[in-house]
């Protein structure tokens, strides 16, 4: 299938579109089983502490609280734990895991000071520099796109992010095809 | 005497009008279906949020080993694989170099829980296409015969649409129309006024926008504008056997749904040449029954009604039964798609929507109509929506921190989608076939796919893609993205989730299954009012027409019932 356009219908849905795009984030990585092992996390899980400290930092920082929740406000770091842990077979685990170690040690900065150790200031000047790295293609890595898509979607999908963040009505009550923007200012999050 | 009146196998889209139509005549029907009763407060899943969705509505490993075909089609959802059928327990094969991509659901309603709900009359011009240029057998009908029953169909069912006056899609009964959206609006502008004979409507979909009084004595109620139809509708609020024709059969009292139960065979007298009733298999158990009735309709879903028949070969039809033609299991057709297109629409950043339309436009067929075509005959439609885009665009974008949050609070510009739904030939070649040893748990024989689509849909594709492009160009569209004309191929049969013909009628009995009442030529008590009928196809979702045929069919049942003939 195309991945502009998934199947017929699909057109029209927004969270079934998601769920397709979403998927591709499965893809990749390496191929080893998985140790298992999670020495000094706080949480049960598959990340261990140190991971989902860096998993919280790095997802704040690309949607921080604003006047609505941020990434980790919403709960993004536990549906993180919880898809990797519940969901993930044992590939999906391992390229987490590859690609987060990746990931901190590319965001240590000329001072060794580690991602999650530097100010919410700091943080946001060193993400955005290697973001725009990503996505100009300077910088190769598939992981954080990947990384970034997951905590989008658990963000918008979340419930603070659906109905705070954007504008949710689990029942519309009726279909009005074109209203003014100023009526309706915020993205639909359905 | 029998146990019933008529026998219906199946309860989904057309197994149910069945129903309804007999149970109000008066007539005792048993409705055997092979799946399970569905309730709603068990089966339907249409209150949950996003946040109650499991690991952000992701596929599991587990769903694609248990549904590795099922899981593929839109509809199914971590919530909604209730309604899809466990691929590895009904197995079926494709013959070498082909595919067939057979997408199902085995419950009460079948596929009339999750079907997407648009609803096309065909034409005059669609009932003389076989005639016209050859292929396949001329229609035993004509517009006008089906008129009245579209017409009736339509009034109970429901459908939202607009009054056209188009000759290639005759207007109907409607309920008022879905809006099309300000992009859309200008959209249309642009195509109707760059390409006279083009026309861009709202679609036409069983969804309840104004309610009738007996929809809603029925507990039915008006679309609330969610468009996830396929998780169930709490509201009834679209066209279901689940909210409208059972329940009107149920009311008289004189259905008997009989479901886990599935139908092997149809036993036939061989003194009389009539049928009896059919031999049953349960679903749990495996037991063997006889359930016996006068007259026995097949709705069991194209392929399975064309199995079943196969089935009942005996020493009178060798070939299968009500199969003296030949015909039985040839000329598969379904709606070839493939032609997508997508764009961004400039303009009206200051409007937006509200609600979400279960619905979308539809541009009716124009080519071999009101503009020529080379290299194929016959059409398509097209379906597609523009609406604004929303948040899934950021997991794409560049950015962090406040300023990447606030753009994903904004709308997005308008976003375009579009895809044509094309004619496919009856060809003998195409066909379902038993396999000749290997079976599934319950004894049935597999099915065997050998469908393959040709030149005339291969061109049909390529033409609706550079069609796309031009309307898409003409309305100002960028970021214009389509398949390539040049090498672009329709995609697999069974896709259109439209497989039909099987067992069409015709005005012949040595080359058509069904006469003009979709009565079998060979078994006079037996009639078959699913996709196996069409002679044709059209380029139209299917279903309205079969539930027409089904009201129709019926009716004409029982008045020979009535009148002593059955």
């Amino acid at each position: 299938m195309q991945d502009f356009m998934l199947q017929r219908r699909q057109v029209f849905q927004g969270l079934i579109a998601l769920s397709a795009v979403g998927g591709l984030s499965a893809c990749g990585g390496a191929e080893a089983p998985v140790s298992g092992q999670v020495s000094g996390s706080a949480a049960p899980g598959y990340f261990n502490a140190q991971e989902m400290a860096l998993i919280a930092a790095v997802a704040q920082t690309i949607i921080p609280q604003t006047e609505t929740a941020g990434a980790v406000q919403a709960g993004v770091p536990k549906t993180l734990q919880d898809l990797a842990t519940d969901w993930g077979n044992g590939e999906f685990q391992q390229y987490w895991r590859d690609g987060l170690v990746a990931l901190g040690t590319a965001l240590i900065n000329e001072d060794g000071m580690t991602f999650v150790s530097m100010s919410p200031s700091e943080r946001e000047m060193a993400l955005s520099t290697y973001d725009s790295g990503v996505f100009a293609g300077t910088i190769p890595d598939g992981f954080y796109r990947d990384f970034k898509a997951t905590v989008v979607q658990a963000y918008y999908m979340s419930e603070a992010g659906a109905t705070e963040e954007l504008a949710y009505e689990p029942v519309p009550g009726e279909w009005i095809g074109c209203v003014p923007l100023s009526e309706f200012p915020k993205t639909w999050a359905t | 005497m029998a146990d019933f009146d008529v026998i219906v196998v199946g309860s989904g889209m057309s197994g149910g009008w069945v129903a309804k139509e007999m149970c109000e005549q008066g007539f005792k029907v048993a409705v055997i279906e092979r799946g399970r009763k569905v309730t709603v407060e068990k089966d339907y899943t249409d209150f949950i949020d996003p946040w109650d969705t499991e690991h952000l509505n992701r596929k599991t490993d587990k769903h694609r080993e248990e549904y590795p075909i099922q899981s593929n089609v839109y509809a199914f959802q971590s919530f909604t694989k209730q309604f899809w059928v466990k691929d590895n327990d009904h197995p079926y094969e494709t013959a070498d170099d082909t595919s067939f991509i057979w997408y199902r659901g085995y419950h009460e309603g079948g596929r009339s829980i999750m079907w997407g709900r648009q609803s096309y009359r065909m034409s005059e011009i669609d009932f003389e296409a076989n005639a016209r240029d050859g292929h396949g057998v001329d229609w035993p009908v004509r517009y006008d015969d089906i008129k009245p029953w579209y017409d009736y169909v339509e009034r109970f069912a429901g459908i939202s649409g607009s009054t056209e006056g188009l000759d290639i899609l005759p207007d109907g009964v409607f309920q008022p129309p879905h809006d099309l959206t300000c992009a859309e609006l200008d959209f249309k502008s642009a195509v109707e006024g760059n390409f006279p004979g083009r026309r861009v409507i709202p679609g036409r979909v069983a969804n309840l926008t104004e309610p009738t009084q007996e929809q809603m004595e029925l507990g039915r109620g008006r679309c609330q504008a969610r468009n996830h139809c396929f998780q169930g509708c709490s509201f009834g609020a679209y066209f279901s056997s689940n909210s409208a024709t059972l329940p009107a059969a149920r009311r008289t009292e004189n259905m008997t749904l009989i479901s886990d139960t599935a139908v092997h065979k149809v036993i036939v007298d061989e003194e009389t040449g009539r049928a009896t009733g059919v031999e049953t298999v349960d679903i749990a158990s495996g037991e063997r029954k006889v359930i016996t009735a006068r007259v026995v309709f097949l709705n069991a879903g194209t392929i399975p009604t064309t199995m079943i028949l196969l089935n009942s070969a005996n020493g009178d039809a060798p070939n299968g039964l009500a199969n003296s033609s030949g015909m039985l299991g040839k000329n598969m057709m379904d709606h070839h798609s493939g032609a997508r297109g997508t764009a961004i629409l400039p303009g009206n950043l200051d409007r937006h929507t509200f609600g979400r339309r279960p619905n979308g436009f539809y541009i009716p067929r124009f080519r071999n109509h009101t503009e020529e075509a080379e290299g194929f005959v016959r059409g398509f439609g097209y379906q597609g929506g523009a609406t604004r885009e929303r948040w899934w665009t950021s997991m794409g974008k560049e950015g962090v921190g406040a300023d990447f949050k606030a753009a994903g609070r904004t709308p997005g510009p308008w976003r375009i989608g579009m895809v044509a739904f094309g004619e496919v030939l009856p060809n003998e070649q195409n066909h379902v076939r038993m396999h000749p040893t290997k079976t599934d748990q319950w004894g049935f024989p597999v099915p065997v796919l050998d469908v393959r689509w040709g030149d005339n849909e291969r061109n049909m594709v390529r033409q609706a893609i550079r069609d796309t492009r031009a309307m898409l160009e003409a309305a100002g569209g960028t970021n214009i993205e389509t398949d390539d004309p040049e090498t672009a191929e329709p995609a697999p049969p069974g896709i259109g989730i439209h497989e039909m013909g099987t067992a069409r009628m015709g005005r012949d009995p040595s080359t058509s299954v069904l006469n003009s009442w979709n009565q079998s030529w060979d078994i006079p008590n037996l009639f078959v009012t699913d996709g196996s009928f069409m002679t044709s196809g059209g380029c139209q979702n299917p279903s309205l027409s079969y539930m027409a045929f089904s009201a129709r069919a019926a009716n004409h049942a029982a008045e020979l019932m009535k009148e002593g003939a059955l």
